[in-house]
């Protein structure tokens, strides 16, 4: 039982490193804290849906158009609302105020638009039969959405260490104002990093039904507290700090359900209750900022 | 006469509602150098922010090389070979070769390589250490790195903002040392100090006293009208 545990525990984690990733990474590079990130994710799920329930769409093919279509959605996202938050003095503050009042509408809408059934693709879609892994019996769609979550993180990885771009990401991330003053032009830049962030979070989305069970309108709550979890274990701003995070959720979180299943909803609260607490900074040390 | 590079004319500008410069002007000239000095405060930084672009001018002009750059981006004005090194001058979290390789980002691939190869050449220590965190530089090593990440820009123009700031006065003969090294190779500078040790390689001075352009004129005219006194003690 420990070993299952532990085991899809790893599985899970891989894909709650997706789900925290696109906000640590719109955090790191901008400052600014996406609450509405939850509801991305949760409209990512709701496109996987009703692409394969109106024209049977798989998700694996949902998954490249969601990528797409996000982060073209992002890029006048940004242009409208980033700038003029990055110029206010408290912009770290206003973003929260701000992005919650989006988070209400997308849920409003999203309500209206899908009602309030819980919605979900079969996982047998994502393949049949479950998979033995190290003695251990895993189903199919989890391991396929651990895999799609670690390739996204892969080429995230290559993005901000292998390109060019990804270094000048990273020069902002580092500091802003440097940045500004070495003529890296940082809008474009931030820009870029939201769209691979809303991007991730659409992604994220599309497999959230087999990793969480069912899509509602309501889930971006849950699934923020998740991906706040996830990115202050392992440091705020710090994209690798994510994947330690991931992990060690992901585990946790198998843990408390395998033994004490009636107190896992409380595990985000608590793991993040007790970093703060013990370790502030996270993991792998960035210290957390006033946001 | 050598060919004007920089001119600011009658600039203003300051932060929120707090004003810092009054109607500040200087000008640079080709292959020229030329030290800024004033004391803690006097806006010395706000002035430099303002001729790179980080920082909007509320009136007056900037113009580089006879064009109006006062509304251009500090990116669009890095384009155009205007280089700036901050006090910071380099990204602590990237390696030494990434620094450099932000410097120089805007130049094509190969002549990058070429530039990086001369870079690493001036400056042997930093070639040691390519892979390395510049957070794992000693304040001194971190200068050279500001200054080879500037000049990674191939600029015409390098505007330093306090290369003295931090360093001991072994290390500050060193920045010293490395631009004069510079001087007579087609590059002007524009170096914004408040250590007067700077002045032995001006060709031309500017004293700022509280946002306002006190002196400007020769290190020699400098030291005979007692500008220095009233640059710093706001005496005379």
């Amino acid at each position: 039982m420990l070993a299952h545990a532990i085991l899809s525990g790893l599985v899970f984690g891989c894909y709650f490193t997706l789900v925290g990733l696109g906000l640590n990474l719109i955090f790191g590079v901008m400052r600014i804290v996406n609450l509405a990130h939850g509801d991305v994710v949760m409209l990512g799920a709701f496109a996987a849906f009703w692409l394969f329930a109106l024209i049977g769409l798989h998700p694996l093919i949902s998954s490249v158009i969601v990528l797409a279509a996000f982060a073209l959605l992002g890029l006048p996202v940004y242009y409208l609302v980033v700038p003029r938050l990055l110029a206010a003095r408290d912009s770290e503050m206003l973003s929260i105020i701000l992005f919650f009042g989006v988070q209400q509408i997308i849920e409003a809408l999203a309500t209206i638009a899908f009602g309030t059934s819980e919605r979900s693709i079969p996982g047998r879609v994502l393949g049949r039969g479950p998979l033995h892994v190290l003695g251990q019996t895993l189903p199919v769609a989890w391991i396929v959405s651990a895999a799609v979550s670690l390739l996204a993180v892969a080429l995230v990885y290559l993005y901000l260490y292998r390109s060019r771009v990804g270094t000048l990401t990273r020069a902002v991330m580092v500091s802003r104002d440097e940045a500004l003053a070495s003529g890296i032009d940082v809008h474009r830049v931030s820009a870029l990093a939201f769209a691979i962030g809303v991007a991730l979070a659409g992604l994220a989305g599309v497999f959230s039904p087999f990793m969480l069970g069912s899509a509602t309108p309501a889930m971006g709550g849950d699934v923020n507290l998740a991906a706040f979890a996830v990115i202050v274990i392992g440091s705020l701003g710090d994209p690798r700090g994510t994947m330690l995070g991931g992990l060690i959720y992901g585990v946790a979180l198998m843990l408390m359900q395998t033994y004490m299943s009636a107190w896992a909803n409380l595990l985000p609260n608590l793991l993040l209750i007790a970093v703060l607490l013990v370790r502030p900074t996270g993991l792998l040390g960035r210290q957390v900022r006033r946001a | 006469m050598a060919a004007e590079l920089l001119r600011a004319d009658d600039v203003s500008s300051g932060y929120g509602k707090v004003q810092v410069l009054w109607g500040a002007g200087l000008a640079v000239e080709a292959a020229e150098t030329v030290v800024l000095l004033g004391a803690n405060g006097a806006g010395k930084t706000t002035l430099l922010k303002v001729l790179i672009g980080l920082l909007p001018a509320w009136s007056g002009r900037i113009q580089f090389r006879h064009e109006d750059i006062t509304r251009l981006r500090p990116d669009q004005r890095v384009r155009r070979r205007m280089a700036y090194m901050s006090e910071l001058g380099v990204f602590p979290g990237l390696t030494i070769e990434e620094n450099l390789r932000i410097g120089g980002q805007f130049a094509p691939p190969a002549q990058l390589r070429a530039r990086l190869a001369e870079l690493f050449e001036t400056f042997p220590a930093l070639a040691d250490k390519r892979r390395a965190l510049a957070s794992s530089l000693s304040g001194g090593q971190r200068k050279m790195l500001g200054i080879a990440k500037a000049l990674a820009a191939d600029p015409l123009l390098l505007v330093m903002d306090e290369p003295s700031a931090g360093l001991s006065p072994l290390f500050v003969a060193e920045v010293i040392a490395v631009l004069r090294r510079f001087r007579g190779s087609g590059l002007a500078l524009l170096i914004a100090e408040q250590n007067v040790a700077f002045l032995d390689l001006a060709d031309r001075v500017y004293t700022l006293d509280s946002g306002r352009i006190g002196f400007a004129g020769t290190v020699a005219a400098l030291h005979q009208e007692d500008a220095l006194n009233r640059a710093y003690f706001g005496l005379g």
